[in-house]
């Protein structure tokens, strides 16, 4: 906590190993999981277990393709469209809610900001048959549309207080620079704002979306078609049915955790941003 | 305060309107002067409503999905509804028997322990150990930024899938934890982890652990950089150790981000629904169930809705008075 230079040589060896003995324990579940769904069903029930597959087996993953009830593919495509729908909804409408925020004082403004702050702390459990009857009034119960409205519930509150705080860090001067070249209000918001604030955005889409995609409760609920329904629902109506067919499962599991594995290879920077601002004073 | 701003924004109208009387009893420059003012508070409105006018899109569609379910909500539980008179028909009202019911049921009562114990569980230990990696990875070694990133990884993956890995984990005959027992000979037989109820738990709280350990570390890491290093050095020049060194300059000027972290948690561990839904769907015999699976249980699996409302509501009703501590938190440092 205190050390200000790098360590030195030695130790700076015996943290890094140590660091790495963290990391394995830590991460072991995600490896078991990934090593079960390349093993057979015979390798899984093993004793002593093996610690990585003898015998490569990919066909947990080519059954599913086949097979047409439990097609995790199709799941997976379910999920993707819900996910990119919500995403779409909550920064369309967020990033001006947030702009809205932070640099106007209308009235109103402390009871918007309270809601939004109320929203995250919701349970799903008290929207769930509400939302339920309402989607079966609006004839969306079933369809993708209902999970895609629910879900974006959740990244529209998150993504406003994320970006609030972008557009409140951005110096007036600039706004009105841009008033002098010409630009009005919705100009200025659009040409200038946005552009600066582009990581901002890019954080509140990615929390959008791993939301979106990491939720099950809304898509089980009201969508009650398996061919409709996302990866999530998917996984768990196969628990239900197949509940010891392991090296299916794990398969459905290692699927569906590709789209956060690339997100997180290739966007970390924006997680850690999301995580810390997310909670931090705003 | 809205009407006086109305009224000074006529009134500026009004004397305008009086157009020659005025004018000759007051002469041409307090008119321009009246002008102004009016331009003014024309402008004044204007950019306010403009700012309302960029937020409203997003206001109305949570009013819309979120703000009238709640509402909806609290009817329901007041009311008698079940699955013939769901989405037409008429609901009676039967005002407070629901939650009187509530009380009297062995199952409620539990779950709403359980969520407690559950949440206490995980905090403490989620917390403690993420603070100790968070001090670990304070240091400056060469792989400490690239191994505490990947960390996060826990955090980002859907719960369902959490919930399927840990029961893998803990299987009765192919689990890998058994086989650590075993082969330790910590135990003789296989343990029914999931299966029994004191042990079921104690498996959603490793899970739920494993999820929450990188959320307190890199908020609690972030933390940790706000402390100056100079206090550190004053600390270590007036012969101080690390122990008092943690205690009386770490902890208190964290004491913010403790709060924070430890409230969010309260609040995103005590709403706990998939994982327990996933793994234990409240079993064996409601021993594992909490507020929000019995809320869904009541709801879509026994059609009881009003009585899920209710169960859903009390737990509304606990989130948001711990909630209140939480925008005490947050929004003390908005005040403009």
């Amino acid at each position: 906590m205190d050390e200000e230079k790098k360590l030195n040589g030695r130790k700076n060896m015996v943290f890094s190993i140590i660091s790495i003995v963290i990391l394995c324990i830590l991460l072991f579940p995600l490896y078991w999981a990934l090593i079960t769904s390349l093993k057979t069903e015979q390798e899984i029930f093993q004793n002593p277990p093996t610690f990585y597959p003898h015998i490569l087996n990919l066909k947990s993953y080519a059954a599913q393709v086949e097979t047409g009830d439990f097609n995790m593919f199709r799941s997976f495509g379910n999920s993707f469209v819900i996910s990119i729908g919500a995403t779409v909804i909550a920064v369309l409408l967020a990033v001006p809610a947030s702009y809205g925020i932070a640099k106007y004082h209308f009235k109103g403004r402390k009871l918007m900001l309270l809601s939004f702050l109320v929203t995250q702390m919701l349970p799903v459990s008290v929207l769930l048959t509400p939302m339920f009857i309402m989607f079966k009034n609006m004839h969306v119960y079933n369809t993708w549309i209902a999970a895609v409205l629910a879900d974006a519930t959740i990244g529209i509150p998150f993504s406003v207080l994320i970006l609030k705080n972008y557009f409140a860090s951005i110096p007036k001067d600039l706004e009105e620079a841009a008033y002098l070249d010409g630009c009005n209000k919705f100009t200025a918001f659009l040409r200038i704002l946005i552009p600066i604030a582009k990581p901002g955005v890019m954080v509140c889409a990615i929390f959008s979306f791993l939301y979106a995609w990491g939720d099950l409760a809304y898509g089980m609920t009201f969508i009650l078609d398996q061919e409709r329904r996302p990866i999530t629902a998917g996984i768990f109506n196969f628990m239900g049915q197949y509940g010891t067919k392991w090296s299916y499962l794990t398969a459905f599991a290692v699927v569906t955790i590709i789209p956060v594995a690339l997100i997180f290879i290739f966007m970390q920077k924006y997680i850690v941003s999301g995580m810390t601002s997310g909670a931090v004073k705003g | 305060m809205f009407c006086a701003a109305a009224l000074f924004s006529i009134m500026p109208a009004v004397k305008y309107a009086a157009g020659g009387w005025y004018k000759v009893a007051h002469g041409a420059c307090y008119t321009l002067k009246g002008e102004a003012f009016m331009k003014k508070i024309k402008k004044m409105f204007r950019y306010e409503n403009v700012g309302m006018l960029f937020v409203l899109p997003a206001f109305v569609y949570m009013l819309v999905f979120v703000g009238y379910p709640i509402i909806r909500n609290i009817i329901l539980s007041f009311q008698d509804v079940n699955a013939g008179n769901l989405v037409r028909g008429t609901k009676n009202f039967i005002l407070f028997d629901n939650y009187l019911e509530l009380f009297q049921d062995d199952v409620f009562r539990t779950s709403l322990f359980n969520t407690l114990r559950y949440t206490v569980m995980c905090l403490v230990f989620q917390f403690v150990i993420g603070f100790i990696l968070a001090l670990f990875f304070s240091k400056r070694f060469t792989l400490a930024k690239p191994v505490r990133g990947i960390l996060l990884v826990p955090w980002m993956i859907p719960v369902t899938v959490t919930a399927l890995m840990f029961k893998l984990l803990f299987a009765t005959d192919i689990g890998v934890i058994n086989y650590i027992l075993r082969s330790l000979h910590l135990t003789g037989k296989n343990i029914e982890w999931l299966t029994t109820p004191g042990t079921a738990m104690f498996a959603l709280v490793c899970a739920n652990i494993w999820i929450g350990i990188p959320f307190n570390m890199i908020l609690i890491s972030t933390g940790l950089t706000t402390i100056p290093k100079e206090l550190y050095e004053s600390a270590s020049i007036d012969g101080a150790n690390r122990i008092q060194t943690f205690f009386s300059i770490t902890l208190p000027l964290l004491k913010p981000t403790i709060e924070s972290v430890l409230i969010l948690g309260f609040i995103y561990t005590f709403k706990v629904y998939d994982l327990v839904y996933v793994m234990t769907s409240g079993g064996p015999v409601n021993s594992t169930h909490m507020l929000s699976t019995y809320s869904y249980k009541l709801s879509f699996e026994m059609f009881k809705y009003s009585k899920g409302s209710a169960v859903a509501n009390v737990l509304l009703v606990i989130l948001m008075i711990v909630g209140i501590f939480y925008i005490k938190a947050t929004t003390a440092g908005e005040e403009e």
